[in-house]
């Protein structure tokens, strides 16, 4: 199978954990994931704030890209995945004259729910050399990804279930929660510093009473918010895993601790009492 | 959670100065224009202020979302484009999502953000405004975005390296940017998007410049 790829900027700077593990996945799964070569940002939330017209134009270019190669697009990064899909239901209204000749009929998918299909299920159970039993999990979907539904296509916006399949499939113990898809803050703790803290606050509080030892989560900006607001060191540090690297972890007999050396809230600790991880 | 559930200071107080305006600047031409441009359909907005309860930041908000909707039915445009409203806002689209009458809460407030950006009215969250535009810049330089450069650029905007400082916050910037590029995450360099020209002729058409 293969599949064009949009990684998205964060995966070149502080998601690079993800880019790795990500390759590593797929590797495993036998599924090429080809690079957009000229991929370009998507424009994030600066750009549909300021101007509408760049919210478009932007993902369009990459829909471009990717038509010229002739292959569906993935997206590991839920809000580049949002603005892909409403890029491309804006070109099919044609509310806008794009600049380049695209036509808006690939497919844009969303890496987790693209791996949550049953198909993909039954291969990932396959390939679970080790699995993660023990381990405690809540899934973060964060908004971007299932929210607004008309967009992102998600029918259980309320209760996404992706990201517990997965995470069920390598055999670790997922935890319901209510906060599954609340906002993380996103870009807004940079600027305005206490609105951020006080939202990623609340979801690590309500995520250790919920029992969890760790989050899953499949958005590169929540990662970096749930994580880097534990850089003090806390009590009992929660790490924030990226659910391709559980994946990476569970089709390994060893694992490797630097794997997750890019992470403030350390899992080594954890996954080697848990044994999971030698 | 500890918050509060009202703040005295974050309560809007009645102002004596607004008493007397029951109708908005110019009819129902605001509301028409912000329906025309958004597709919501606002006037369907009956005040069940779901909205305002499913927003996760609505406790940092001066007109909450579900005046703001009455707002933009009383046309009191000023007062929306002035408000911190706009800029806190997070697009994360739980108003859209839970609203019984289906109007694009999120929508309408992007759009208002997107009329202020547009205007010369100074934004009352002066820091978002400028990040967002700091976003764009740095965007319009390479083609993808560096958090490196994104920050550099940020931090170089005027006052807001001053209000760090002042803070006192900015000695822990540099520390938590100094462990992210020893743990690897912060990359000072990276490759340009080879798409670059195509992005700033996209920049200037947008712009309304010939091509």
């Amino acid at each position: 199978m293969k599949l064009s790829f949009y990684p998205g900027c964060s995966l070149e700077g502080m998601a690079v954990d993800y880019a790795r593990s990500i390759d590593a996945v797929f590797q495993a799964l036998d599924i090429d994931l080809i690079e957009i070569d000229d991929w370009s940002c998507c424009g994030a939330t600066a750009a549909h704030s300021l101007s509408e017209a760049m919210s478009v134009i932007l993902p369009a270019r990459n829909l471009y890209a990717a038509e010229q190669m002739g292959l569906d697009i993935v997206s590991c990064c839920a809000n580049c995945f949002n603005r892909l899909r409403f890029s491309q239901q804006m070109i099919q209204k044609r509310v806008l004259d794009i600049p380049w000749p695209v036509t808006g009929d690939l497919k844009v998918h969303d890496m987790t729910r693209f791996l949550a299909d049953p198909d993909m299920i039954k291969q990932i159970e396959k390939r679970v050399l080790k699995p993660l039993s023990g381990l405690k999990l809540v899934c973060y979907y964060g908004c971007q990804m299932v929210r607004p539904p008309r967009i992102t296509g998600y029918t259980d916006y309320e209760n996404p279930q992706t990201l517990d399949r997965i995470s069920t499939a390598t055999g670790a113990q997922v935890i319901d929660w209510s906060y599954k898809a609340t906002c993380c803050g996103a870009s807004i703790g940079i600027a305005r510093r206490e609105i951020g803290d006080s939202l990623t606050k609340r979801l690590l509080d309500k995520a250790r009473q919920a029992g969890a030892e760790a989050i899953v989560v499949s958005c590169p900006l929540c990662q970096s918010n749930l994580d880097m607001i534990q850089k003090d060191g806390l009590e009992r540090p929660i790490p924030i895993f990226y659910f391709t690297e559980l994946l990476r972890l569970s089709f390994s007999d060893r694992g490797n601790p630097r794997w997750f050396k890019t992470h403030f809230a350390n899992p080594v600790p954890l996954l080697k009492a848990k044994r999971l991880l030698r | 959670m500890n918050t509060p559930v009202t703040d005295q200071k974050n309560v809007t107080q009645p102002n004596p100065a607004k008493k007397r305006k029951l109708i908005g600047d110019r009819g129902n031409y605001f509301l028409n224009r912000i329906q025309g441009e958004t597709g919501a359909n606002v006037s369907a907005c009956y005040q069940c202020e779901r909205c305002t309860n499913a927003c996760p930041v609505s406790y940092f908000m001066d007109i909450k979302p579900h005046q703001a909707m009455r707002y933009v039915q009383l046309g009191w445009r000023e007062d929306l484009l002035t408000s911190s409203t706009i800029w806190v806002c997070l697009s994360c689209e739980m108003c859209t999502t839970y609203c019984p009458n289906e109007v694009g809460v999120a929508e309408v407030i992007n759009h208002l953000r997107n009329i202020a950006a547009h205007s010369s009215i100074t934004p009352k969250e002066r820091n978002l405004a400028v990040f967002h535009q700091t976003f764009l810049e740095v965007l319009r330089k390479s083609g993808r975005v560096n958090e490196f450069r994104l920050m550099n650029a940020y931090y170089l905007k005027p006052n807001i390296l001053h209000e760090k400082i002042k803070s006192g916050s900015f000695k822990e910037e540099i520390l938590l940017g100094l462990t992210l590029f020893r743990k690897g995450r912060l990359k000072p360099f990276t490759a340009r998007s080879k798409a670059i020209k195509d992005i700033q002729k996209a920049y200037k058409q947008a712009r309304g410049e010939i091509v």
